[in-house]
């Protein structure tokens, strides 16, 4: 197996295995949890067989044609970043569906729990491994569905609802602008190959010289930025905490979100270097940095919390990935690619740790919880790691990543000179203060301190180890890459830093590397984040009572209001364009009709009806025609319906009779077949409404009826004089390709069916799955009468 | 519609319909016929047997879920289009092959002819699918 197909297996197969989850849950019923655990431990396999090529210096590039003439193929490519991606993507998949089996309840419906979450793990998995920009957009939109589809996992929960919702806005509209930035991309350099791009660098040069540049990394970022929750797009995160904590723990804190990042991590090497890149990324960065850890203090909720400390972390990635000079383009890549592995680790061991807390206690608030580390002593170890770890505490991996990044803001802050050599680098002390606060304030908030006399549960207890093992096994993650940091800089983040810089990287990160300024940083975090600690009340009640005063300051305000105004619109806009009665819309297509065929006729040939025609009817045809034209002036003339059913459906036998005359038997076979069935459907249906039709019709509309319908048959009949004896169509006739290819290429003599089967054989799927979308339709606009209004 | 008459003709043409909807199918590829036909036609006989004789009738010794019908006809289709990429051929590509069996002769073996069945379903199952929901509410 080579490892191109080994990518193709490890994004593939999470799919069709969830496709057949339905049949293997009916016979595993509660266990099937093991079942999707197996397959994140199969596409974890296939990451790590292709790993060790990549890690030395190797990328995997191959494609299987799939719309090669515009340019869009399904191709997969692998270097360090989206191996690693790979790896948190599949193991932190592996871990979260293994700790589901003990937090979802057996009464859930788990089938569809399971599934999902496989489908989002392929999805992802194909989104990091993607070497052609359309194909990452498919698999990025498909990763925002899978997500509105786990958070909204309590359909029954209106806060879950509206969470889901709004999470599909915010990040597939992101989405949309990101396709409108590869668009313009591929208007610059001709190719959606990303490896073609990078590997390229006059091409690169080009992009940076280009009047669009600015355009392409502007609508690219708004994608990245609404994924990843950063600047304004962050509301949507907090509400998407309405979802199962685990999918919380996978999606919105180590997977999905960071797709955002990761783009923007693939995106480094076009856009950096350049002074806008610096501004538009690491601007966005800081802001959401200080502003998301400094609303985490007014959460009561455990997930809330850490919902906005995501949110503030991923910031911190952005600020590095964004840190950048024209002589060095990728200060603070390597501390970037760091620091998101660890995030990943300890935040979502930390949602890990909320579930259980959340499963024992069943409440989710912090103010109702306290003392709980004699009750739960194994957990109080495992959110002390990960919480130690993410306020920056020695020798955790969170510790070293985040002296990287102090670090890198030192470095980018003296490259810029001036007052940015301070103001850069406090900027960074700051979030790393408030991140401090907010990670103790966990601990103490939960663990330490006092029982509270009411509100909890007598009992509360560890849970068991299918739910303490995967955490266990994220902290001791945490512990290894803190302790033994050369494990994960030569593996993962070295080949990432590397493959972004198209550099080898030599990286070393140590634990102790004496008394750096970066060092004298962390302290002063220590110090000030103790300090700020002291005053996290009061810094929350001033947060409450400034937003019980001005409500309007708030993004989640104005999201509210246009949602409200859209829904408006659009119910004033459906209720004028579908009034309900059958006869306007058929009007309104018919009218549709006459325009679409009447602008070709005019623009072919300049005689409406073409000179020489030939009007010799056979006696058999006229007769036939004489019983048509009765037929037809009985269903429109006779009074009650079940006549003038009788007469339409006469009129459909008739030209199917006449199609037996013209030679073509598959078409008055189906004629007669499609004929009886509808007439069967009518017949079933009359039973039900007044059999007298015929209500006075005013005279103008009777009149303005007939005129449309005249237009309408007069219209047909010239298209038809056209299209049979009229003037020498421009084009070559199709029939030809058909009936000599029909047997050569197809192996069949019925032309009619090769077309439909083979040659077309794309329009008919098409068509049969349009057919089943009316069947459930028409089922749900039975079943749904009555219901609302 | 419930006479003597309606009843024994339905009931003689029944089997004969479903026969003949089934070589329609089968002989689509080189004769008039095929997927669409033989379930237009499957599917009138079963609604002609649901008028005649009633659907609650009908349904207490024969309900089959017709939305199953569909499903597997598209899934079907689906499989014979995606089935080429494996062997490294393009998306929908079809491919024929002659056998030569005793007493039967030659036969055309045609990967079409597969969707042409998924078609089949599809057909029967959502046309079936319709005329239920429609004749089931009151």
């Amino acid at each position: 197996m080579d490892s191109f197909t080994a990518i193709t297996l490890a994004v593939f197969l999470p799919f069709v295995l969830a496709g057949i989850l339905p049949m293997v849950g009916k016979v595993l019923k509660n266990r099937i949890g093991w079942y999707a655990s197996a397959v994140a431990f199969l596409s974890l396999m296939l990451v790590a067989w292709v790993a060790p090529a990549v890690i030395h210096g190797e990328d995997i590039h191959g494609s299987i044609s799939w719309l090669p003439s515009v340019g869009i193929d399904l191709s997969f490519y692998g270097d360090g970043l989206s191996i690693m991606f790979g790896f948190i993507v599949s193991g932190i998949g592996l871990i979260i569906m293994s700790y589901s089996n003990g937090y979802m309840s057996t009464r859930e419906d788990l089938p569809r729990y399971y599934q999902q979450l496989l489908f989002f793990m392929g999805s992802m998995l194909g989104m990091v491994f993607s070497a052609n920009l359309i194909q990452l957009f498919i698999f990025w939109e498909l990763t925002s569905i899978t997500s509105f589809l786990l958070i909204g996992y309590w359909r029954n929960r209106p806060l879950s609802v509206y969470g889901a919702t709004k999470s599909l806005l915010v990040t597939a509209t992101g989405g949309l602008f990101m396709l409108a930035g590869f668009l313009v991309l591929q208007s610059m350099t001709g190719t959606f190959d990303i490896p073609a791009i990078l590997q390229n660098e006059s091409m690169i040069a080009v992009i940076k010289g280009h009047e669009l540049f600015i355009l392409a990394l502007l609508l690219i970022l708004i994608g990245a930025t609404s994924k990843s929750a950063q600047g304004p797009f962050y509301i949507w995160l907090p509400n998407a905490m309405e979802a199962p904590t685990p999918v919380s723990a996978f999606l919105h804190s180590a997977t999905m979100v960071k797709a955002g990042i990761y783009l923007v991590a693939r995106m480094h090497p076009i856009f950096s270097g350049t002074d806008a890149w610096f501004i538009l990324v690491s601007g966005v960065g800081i802001i959401t940095m200080l502003a998301a850890g400094f609303l985490a203090f007014r959460q009561t909720d455990i997930k809330g919390i850490l919902a906005y400390s995501t949110i503030s972390q991923l910031a911190y990635l952005m600020t590095m990935y964004g840190y950048t000079t024209h002589q060095h383009p990728g200060i603070g890549v390597a501390a970037a690619s760091f620091h998101l592995l660890n995030h990943a680790s300890f935040k979502a061991c930390l949602f890990l740790v909320a579930g259980i807390v959340a499963h024992e206690t069943a409440t989710r608030d912090i103010t109702k919880m306290g003392g709980l580390r004699k009750e739960m002593p194994v957990t109080f170890i495992l959110a002390v790691i990960a919480a130690l770890s993410m306020a920056g505490i020695p020798p955790l991996s969170g510790f070293l990543s985040k002296e990287m990044f102090y670090e890198a803001s030192l470095e980018m802050g003296q490259a810029l000179g001036g007052s940015f050599t301070y103001m850069i680098p406090a900027l960074a002390v700051l979030g790393g203060v408030l991140t401090f606060a907010y990670s103790i304030k966990l601990i103490d908030g939960i663990f330490l301190g006092k029982r509270p006399a009411h509100g909890l549960p007598e009992h509360i207890h560890d849970p068991g180890w299918v739910m303490i093992l995967p955490t266990a096994l994220l902290a001791l993650l945490i512990v290894l890459f803190g302790l033994v940091p050369s494990i994960p800089s030569h593996y993962i983040v070295g080949p990432t830093a590397g493959s972004i810089l198209s550099e080898t990287a030599d990286l070393h990160i140590e634990l102790w590397h004496g008394f750096t300024p970066s060092l004298m940083m962390t302290i002063v975090t220590f110090v000030l984040g103790i300090l700020t600690y002291t005053r996290y009340e009061s810094i929350a009640a001033w947060q409450n009572r400034f937003n019980s005063r001005h409500p309007m300051i708030s993004v989640n305000y104005f999201y509210d209001a246009a949602v409200d105004n859209a829904k408006n619109i659009t119910s004033g806009f459906s209720s004028r364009m579908q009034p309900g009665t059958v006869k306007t819309y058929v009007t309104a297509l018919l009218l549709l009709l006459l325009v679409l065929f009447i602008i070709p006729v005019i623009q072919i040939s300049t005689d409406v009806i073409p000179a020489g025609l030939n009007f010799d009817i056979p006696p058999y045809e006229a007769i036939l025609f004489t019983f048509m034209i009765i037929a037809a002036l009985g269903a429109a003339l006779l009074p009650r319906y079940i006549p003038a059913v009788i007469s339409l459906s006469g009129l459909g036998y008739l030209v199917s009779l006449l199609f037996i005359y013209l030679s073509a038997p598959d078409l008055a076979l189906t004629q007669v077949l499609v004929e009886t069935l509808s007439t069967i459907i009518f017949l079933l249906a009359i039973v039900k409404i007044p059999q007298r039709f015929r209500e006075r019709m005013s005279t103008s509309v009777l009149t303005k009826d007939i005129l449309i319908s005249s237009a309408v048959a007069l219209t047909v009949f010239i298209l038809m004089i056209n299209a049979t004896q009229g003037i020498v169509s421009p084009f070559e006739s199709l029939s030809h390709y058909f009936i000599e290819n029909s047997l050569p290429l197809a192996g069949g003599h019925n032309i009619v069916n090769v077309i439909i089967v083979d040659f077309r054989g794309y329009d008919t799927l098409g068509e049969i799955s349009v057919l089943c979308l009316a069947a459930f339709g028409v089922y749900n606009l039975i079943h749904s009468r009555g219901e609302g209004e | 519609m419930t006479t003597t008459i309606t009843k024994t003709v339905t009931r003689i043409c029944l089997p004969l319909v479903i026969l003949f909807s089934i070589s329609l199918l089968l002989a689509g590829h080189n004769n008039p016929g095929g997927g669409f036909i033989g379930g237009v036609m499957f599917a009138s006989v079963i609604a002609l047997t649901y008028v005649v004789y009633g659907l609650d009738h009908i349904k207490s010794f024969f309900d089959p879920d017709w939305g199953n019908w569909f499903g597997f006809g598209l899934l079907l289709a689906s499989f014979t289009a995606f089935a080429a990429i494996p062997f490294g051929h393009n998306f929908f590509r079809s491919a024929v092959e002659f056998l030569h069996l005793p007493f039967f002769g030659e036969i055309e073996l045609v990967s079409a002819g597969l969707f042409d069945i998924g078609v089949y379903f599809v057909v029967i199952g959502s046309l079936l699918f319709i005329f239920k929901s429609v004749g089931d509410d009151r």
